[in-house]
C-alpha cells in the first residue's frame, strides 16, 4: 500500500517536472518574481509593457530564477563565478532577458521584460521573413529593404497606369454611345481630356517624389548600416576593455599573492635566524650553567676541606693543652701558646694556598705544543728542565696537591710526576 | 563504518543507474541547450532517482534519516525540486556533462547551513500539510496571500483591511485568492504528497478536536514560519512596535507588510496592538488554521 502510494507520488512529481516547460510556455500570470540564490528580491511588473529591474546583491550570485505569481519556475540561470552571463527566457510570446554579473564583492542582475509585439507587427515580421527568404539568394541583406520598397512602388505605379489606361479605353469605347444622364453631383467625375492630362502630370510628380523618397530611404539605410558597424566596433572595444580590466585585476591579484609570498619567505628567514641565535644562546647559557655548577661544587669542596683543617687545628690545640704539665708557670704558658699561634697562622696562610711546584717527565715523542697546552690547561708556569724533568709551578692551585697531581698523572702525555727536585 | 556506508549508498546509485539505460548518455558532453533538453528529457526518472538518493544520503549522514514513508516522500519532493532547478539552470551551463552538473547542483545546495526545512514533526501528515503551504508561500505570492487565510482565517477583504492596502494592490489580492482557490491549493497538496483521504481525516480531526488540532497546528506553523521567513532576507528582521506604527501611519513598506506578516504571527499581533493593522470589524488576529482554501 505504502509502496503504491510512493510510486504514485513519484509519478506525479515526474509528471510535474515534465509539464514544467509546457506550463512555462503558455503561462501569463503577471507580475514575474525574481529570485537570487533562492531568495525573492523583486518583481517585474510586465502588464503588457516593457519593464526592467536591476538588483545589486551583496553576496556572490549563484542562481537567478524567474517565477510566476503562482510560483511556477519559468526560467533562470547559474551565474558564473566571475564575469557575466546572459539568458533569454521565452514565456509564451513574451520574453525576459537576464544579465548577471559577479564582481569581487557581490553581483548585479538586470532583468528586462519584453511583451509580445502587437498583431500587425507580427504580420509584418512574417511578411519580411518571407521576402527575406526569397531575396537572400540574389541580393546582399543590406539592400533588401530598398529593393523591396522599390518593387512595391513599381507595382503601385503599374497599377495606377493600368487604371488610367483602362479609364481612357473606356472613354474611347463609349465615345459613340449616348452619354448617360449626368447629375450635378456626378459632373466633376466626368472629366475631359485636359483633366486626364492633369492627372497624369500629378502621377508623374508622385513618381518623382517616390523616387526621391526611395533615395532618402536608401541614404538612411546606409547611415543605419554605418551606425550598426560603429556600434559593433564600440561593443568590441568595450569587451576588450572589460577583458583588459579582468586581466589587470588578475595581474594585481597575482602580484599581491607574489608580494605575500616574498614577505612570507623573508619572515620565515628571519624567524629561522632568530631561532638559531636563540638556540646558540641557550647552548651558551647551558654551558655556563654547567661551569657554574662545577665551580660551586669545587667551592663547596674547598670550604669543606677548609672546615676539616680548622677542626684538625682545634683538635691539635686541645691535645697540646692536655699534654702540657699543669704546674707550668704563666711564662711557660706563653711559650706553649706560641706554637699554637704559629699553627693558627699557618692555618690562616693555608687558607690562601701556597704555590705548588712539581716536576714532570713526558712520554717519548711528546711535542712541545702538547706540553705547552697541558701547562696552560693547569694554569701553570714552566720552569727549568733538569735531567729530563720539567719543573712546573702552579701559582694559585685550586685543588689539594694530591688530587691535582693525580689528575696530572692521568694525562696521556705524562710519564711520571714528583714533588721533590731530582739530585 | 562511514566509508562502508558511503560505498553502500554509491553501489545502490550504481544499480539505480543500471536500471535506467538513458542514464549512460548523461555523462557525455552536451554542447547546446537544445541537446541538453533532449538528453535530459529522455532520462528524467534516472535523474530524479539520483537527486533523491543524494538527498537521502545527506539525511543519513546528518543523522536525520528514518526508514518510513514520510522520509521517502520528503526526499522525493526535494529530489524533484532539485531536478526542476537543474532543468532550468542547466541550459545556461552548456557545454557540460548533465549527470555531473546535477551532482554539483545538489551538492552545492546541501553544503548550505539549512538546505531545507527539516523537523521530524513536519513529517507527520499535519506537518506535511503546513510545510507544503509555507514552502509554497516562499516561492509563490498566491500561496503567500493565501497564508493569511490558512493561518489566521482572514479573507481577501480582511487581508486588504489589515494590511492597509488600496487601489491596484487590493485587486491583486483578490486575484491571488482566486488563483489559489482555482489551482494553487490543489497543486500544493499534490506536490506535498497529501492524499484526499488525509485531507478528509484532517477535517474530521478539526471538527471533533478543534482546540487541540489548532494548538498542534500553531506549534508547527511557528516553527515553519521561522524557517521560511529566511527566503525573504530583506523582510526577515522583526521591526519594533514603534517601527510598525510608523510604517502603517506613513504608508510605506507595503511589500514588507505583505511578506513579513504572513510569515510572522507575533509581528501581526504587534502591528495590531500598535493600531496599524487594527480595524473595527476584525478581531485581533491569532492562529486559526484552515485546511481548505476560502
Amino acid at each position: 500500500m505504502d509502496h503504491e502510494h510512493l510510486d504514485t507520488y513519484r509519478g506525479h512529481l515526474l509528471n510535474r517536472v515534465e509539464r514544467r516547460a509546457e506550463h512555462a510556455r503558455r503561462h501569463t500570470s503577471h507580475p514575474f518574481h525574481l529570485f537570487i540564490n533562492e531568495q525573492r528580491v523583486g518583481e517585474l511588473d510586465g502588464m503588457g509593457r516593457e519593464a526592467t529591474l536591476q538588483v545589486q546583491h551583496p553576496a556572490r550570485i549563484q542562481t537567478v530564477q524567474v517565477r510566476s505569481e503562482d510560483g511556477v519556475l519559468l526560467g533562470g540561470l547559474c551565474a558564473p563565478e566571475h564575469g557575466y552571463k546572459t539568458a533569454h527566457i521565452a514565456i509564451g510570446r513574451d520574453s525576459i532577458d537576464l544579465d548577471v554579473r559577479n564582481h569581487a564583492q557581490g553581483g548585479t542582475v538586470n532583468a528586462a521584460y519584453t511583451p509580445a509585439p502587437p498583431l500587425w507587427s507580427r504580420a509584418r515580421r512574417l511578411f519580411d521573413r518571407a521576402t527575406d527568404r526569397r531575396a537572400s539568394t540574389s541580393a546582399p541583406p543590406l539592400y533588401v529593404p530598398a529593393m523591396r520598397t522599390m518593387a512595391f512602388t513599381q507595382v503601385l505605379v503599374a497599377a495606377v497606369l493600368v487604371g488610367v489606361v483602362a479609364d481612357r479605353w473606356t472613354g474611347w469605347s463609349t465615345q459613340e454611345r449616348t452619354p448617360p444622364p449626368v447629375t450635378p453631383a456626378q459632373a466633376p467625375w466626368v472629366a475631359p481630356m485636359a483633366e486626364v492630362a492633369k492627372l497624369e502630370q500629378r502621377l508623374t510628380d508622385l513618381m518623382q517624389m517616390q523616387t526621391k523618397a526611395i533615395d532618402t530611404m536608401q541614404t538612411q539605410q546606409q547611415t543605419m548600416a554605418q551606425l550598426q558597424r560603429t556600434i559593433t566596433k564600440l561593443s568590441a572595444a568595450q569587451e576588450t576593455v572589460a577583458s583588459g580590466v579582468v586581466t589587470v585585476q588578475r595581474e594585481i591579484e597575482k602580484r599581491e599573492k607574489g608580494v605575500g609570498r616574498e614577505v612570507d619567505r623573508m619572515s620565515r628567514l628571519l624567524m629561522t635566524r632568530a631561532q638559531n641565535a636563540q638556540e646558540e644562546l641557550q647552548a651558551e647559557i647551558q654551558s655556563l650553567t654547567i661551569a657554574n655548577d662545577r665551580l660551586s661544587k669545587e667551592r663547596l669542596d674547598l670550604e669543606r676541606s677548609n672546615q676539616e683543617l680548622k677542626q684538625r687545628l682545634k683538635a691539635a690545640g686541645i691535645d697540646i693543652s692536655k699534654a702540657a704539665p699543669s704546674k707550668a708557670g704563666s711564662g711557660d704558658l706563653a711559650q706553649r701558646e706560641q706554637p699554637a699561634n704559629t699553627q693558627i697562622a699557618e692555618g690562616r696562610r693555608s687558607s690562601e694556598p701556597a704555590p705548588l711546584l712539581f716536576w714532570v717527565t713526558f712520554q717519548e715523542g711528546t711535542s712541545e705544543d702538547s706540553i705547552e697546552r697541558l701547562v696552560r690547561e693547569v694554569q701553570g708556569r714552566k720552569g727549568t728542565i733538569t735531567d729530563g724533568w720539567q719543573a712546573v709551578e702552579i701559582v694559585h692551585p685550586v685543588e689539594s696537591p694530591d688530587r691535582f697531581l693525580d689528575k696530572i698523572r692521568q694525562a696521556k702525555i705524562v710519564k711520571a710526576v714528583r714533588t721533590v727536585e731530582a739530585r | 563504518m562511514f566509508r562502508a556506508g558511503m560505498m553502500g549508498t554509491l553501489s545502490k546509485e550504481q544499480s539505480a543507474a543500471d536500471r535506467h539505460p538513458d542514464a549512460g548518455r548523461l555523462d557525455q558532453v552536451v554542447t547546446t541547450p537544445e541537446e541538453f533538453d533532449r538528453v535530459v528529457a529522455q532520462a528524467l526518472p534516472a535523474l530524479l532517482d539520483r537527486a533523491t538518493s543524494y538527498t537521502k544520503r545527506f539525511l543519513r549522514e546528518t543523522g536525520q534519516w528514518s526508514d518510513d514513508v514520510a522520509h521517502e516522500k520528503f526526499v522525493l519532493r526535494w529530489g524533484a525540486e532539485y531536478l526542476e532547478r537543474f532543468l532550468v539552470c542547466g541550459r545556461s551551463e552548456v557545454p557540460c556533462r548533465p549527470l555531473f552538473l546535477l551532482d554539483s547542483l545538489v551538492a552545492r545546495q546541501h553544503s548550505q547551513p539549512e538546505p531545507f526545512c527539516y523537523h521530524p514533526e513536519l513529517l507527520t501528515p499535519l506537518g506535511r500539510l503546513i510545510d507544503g503551504l509555507l514552502s509554497r508561500a516562499a516561492i509563490s505570492r498566491d500561496a503567500l496571500i493565501a497564508l493569511y487565510y490558512h493561518c489566521y482565517g482572514l479573507g481577501p477583504g480582511q487581508v486588504i483591511a489589515v494590511l492597509g492596502m488600496a487601489g491596484s494592490e487590493s485587486q491583486r489580492i483578490y486575484k491571488n485568492f482566486q488563483r489559489w482557490r482555482d489551482t494553487g491549493w490543489q497543486r500544493a497538496m499534490e506536490d506535498a504528497g497529501i492524499s484526499a483521504d488525509e485531507i478528509a481525516e484532517f477535517s474530521r480531526q478539526q471538527a471533533t478536536h478543534r482546540h487541540r488540532f489548532n494548538a498542534d497546528a500553531e506549534r508547527l506553523i511557528r516553527f515553519a514560519q521561522a524557517h521560511y521567513r529566511k527566503s525573504e532576507p530583506d523582510h526577515y528582521a522583526c521591526p519594533s512596535p514603534v517601527e510598525w506604527e510608523d510604517m502603517f501611519a506613513q504608508g510605506y513598506g507595503t511589500d514588507y507588510r505583505i511578506w513579513h506578516l504572513a510569515l510572522c504571527v507575533d509581528c501581526l499581533q504587534t502591528a495590531w496592538d500598535v493600531g496599524g493593522a487594527r480595524t473595527a470589524s476584525i478581531d485581533k488576529p491569532r492562529v486559526d488554521f484552515r485546511i481548505h482554501p476560502s
